[in-house]
């Protein structure tokens, strides 16, 4: 398992955004949906190793994050695309993959070729040498998922990762997705049930930080059979989970 | 997303006809891409990189807001300018102006408020409480080595030549300990500015001389448990918070 939770808890102050989470994952592409403020950057952001969790266990690619040797290997084998990730307006796309890449002590000379293989990935080859303050949102989303995949990592943690991405960019990303499955734990965290869908082949619905629903896509639209509000089958299977979790 | 479709059974894309079936000219498009998007470090940061053994501690370092060469400029303008007043109007302006640079300086080395990509740095390999250390050690070695420089020309006396350092130490580490507990450069610049302000206004009211804050030898310990005190908090701050698997 690459990624192991058990009674994870997240407090601030009196806050607690993750009540209690049990998970578990291996290899595939895993959806986190939920509505606002239900705890998923929360959850996203300790199994980045960004905050640690308040109690509970938390183990990633089966190493302790909390010890700082593998919690330096997690992070080697990491890629994390923030929910607001912040640019530096005078980096050139190459640099600022390149930066990143050096960051997660990627050998040297793997960098150059790995950062040209990220660049070409999320389609920014003809923007490389673009300085960041001259592209589109969505353009700056692909250069976000570009550092994430940049040391072809075990662990990807995707918030909202296609924000801003227009409908063709986002049909690419989700094969994208499927093809990264393959082989890494990728955690996607979404508010377009459609993402889910397509590319996840399990989700979780989170709601005021507790994990009310896992299971299949397929499963997820079978809830939503008796009832529930959407123009989609899974919208209709989102809405009546969250509606019996507020029962 | 993904890169074009270039492969050997799309024949008849080169200009010497078709190609070879198992000519995969996406990987080879991949490969000049790699040759020609290569970057080359400058003097500083393979300098850096060589030292520190590290690459990316190295880009993190040159890529240090108050060491940019902007900055850097500004610093030297105005030491130069403190030495050129001093020189003209006798009073130690260089003396008075370089902790307050210091610790400014130092403020900005550490990243939320300044950093956009603060929340990501966090999860890299390289930590960034190493990041914080190479980036102070960097900054207050910089501006005890132009400050020192300024002194010099600007022809004080040694002991106020090198009499501020001490107080330069204990503005750092103020700003250093700001910042990390705020979680805000700007936090820390305001604090080491305003700590030196208080420091020199005091060291006036006592025995009306802005000097006495530089030159009195009782404060050397004071500075110094500052200095010290500052460095452990900004140390305990950026702990390696524990896990609980």
């Amino acid at each position: 398992m690459n990624i192991e939770t058990a009674g994870l808890i997240r407090r601030f102050g009196r806050t607690e955004a993750v009540a209690g989470v049990d998970l578990q994952a291996g290899p595939g592409v895993f959806g986190l949906l939920g509505p606002n403020g239900a705890g998923k950057t929360t959850l996203l952001r300790m199994m980045a190793t960004v905050i640690p969790p308040s109690s509970g266990t938390l183990r990633l690619l089966g190493r302790d994050p909390g010890a700082f040797g593998p919690r330096r290997e997690i992070r080697r084998r990491l890629g994390y695309l923030p929910q607001s990730l912040g640019y530096y307006p005078s980096f050139t796309v190459l640099e600022f993959v390149e930066y990143f890449a050096l960051l997660k002590e990627l050998p040297p000379a793997r960098v150059p070729g790995a950062v040209a293989a990220a660049v070409e990935q999320v389609g920014l080859g003809d923007k490389a040498r673009a300085r960041l303050r001259t592209l589109s949102g969505g353009m700056l989303r692909r250069v976000g998922i570009a550092q994430a995949i940049v040391n072809k990592p075990e662990l990807l943690l995707l918030d909202e990762p296609t924000a801003g991405l227009d409908p063709e960019q986002r049909v690419s990303f989700r094969a994208m997705l499927r093809d990264l499955g393959q082989r890494a734990s990728v955690v996607v965290s979404t508010h377009l049930v459609e993402d889910v869908g397509a590319a996840c082949t399990e989700v979780a619905l989170m709601h005021q930080g507790k994990i009310v629903f896992r299971g299949t896509p397929d499963e997820l639209t079978a809830r939503g059979v008796a009832g529930g509000a959407g123009d989609a089958p899974l919208e209709r299977g989102y809405t009546a989970v969250l509606a019996e979790a507020r029962s | 997303m993904s890169g074009p479709e270039l492969t050997g059974d799309r024949g008849g894309l080169a200009a010497g006809g078709p190609l070879p079936p198992d000519v995969d000219l996406g990987r080879v498009w991949l490969g000049v891409a790699t040759q020609v998007w290569r970057r080359r470090p400058g003097r500083v940061e393979r300098l850096a990189g060589r030292l520190l053994r590290s690459p990316g501690l190295a880009r993190a370092l040159v890529t240090t807001p108050s060491l940019l060469l902007g900055w850097v400029i500004a610093t030297v303008v105005l030491l130069a300018a403190g030495a050129v007043a001093t020189r003209a109007s006798g009073t130690p302006w260089v003396a008075l102006c370089a902790p307050a640079l210091a610790a400014a300086g130092i403020a900005y080395a550490y990243g939320p408020g300044i950093d956009p990509a603060w929340e990501l740095s966090c999860s890299m390999a390289v930590s960034d409480r190493m990041v914080l250390l190479v980036r102070a050690l960097a900054l207050f070695g910089l501006n005890a080595l132009l400050g020192v420089a300024a002194s010099a020309v600007s022809g004080a006396a040694a002991a106020l030549t090198f009499g501020w350092l001490i107080p330069m130490t204990a503005m750092c580490g103020l700003a250093l300990a700001t910042a990390t507990v705020a979680r805000s450069a700007n936090a820390g610049v305001a604090a080491g500015l305003a700590g030196w302000v208080i420091a020199v206004l005091a060291g006036k009211a006592v025995d009306g001389h802005v000097l006495t804050a530089i030159t009195d030898s009782a404060l050397v310990l004071p500075y110094l448990a500052i200095a010290a005190c500052g460095t452990a908090i900004a140390v305990y701050m950026t702990r390696i918070p524990r896990g609980t698997a």
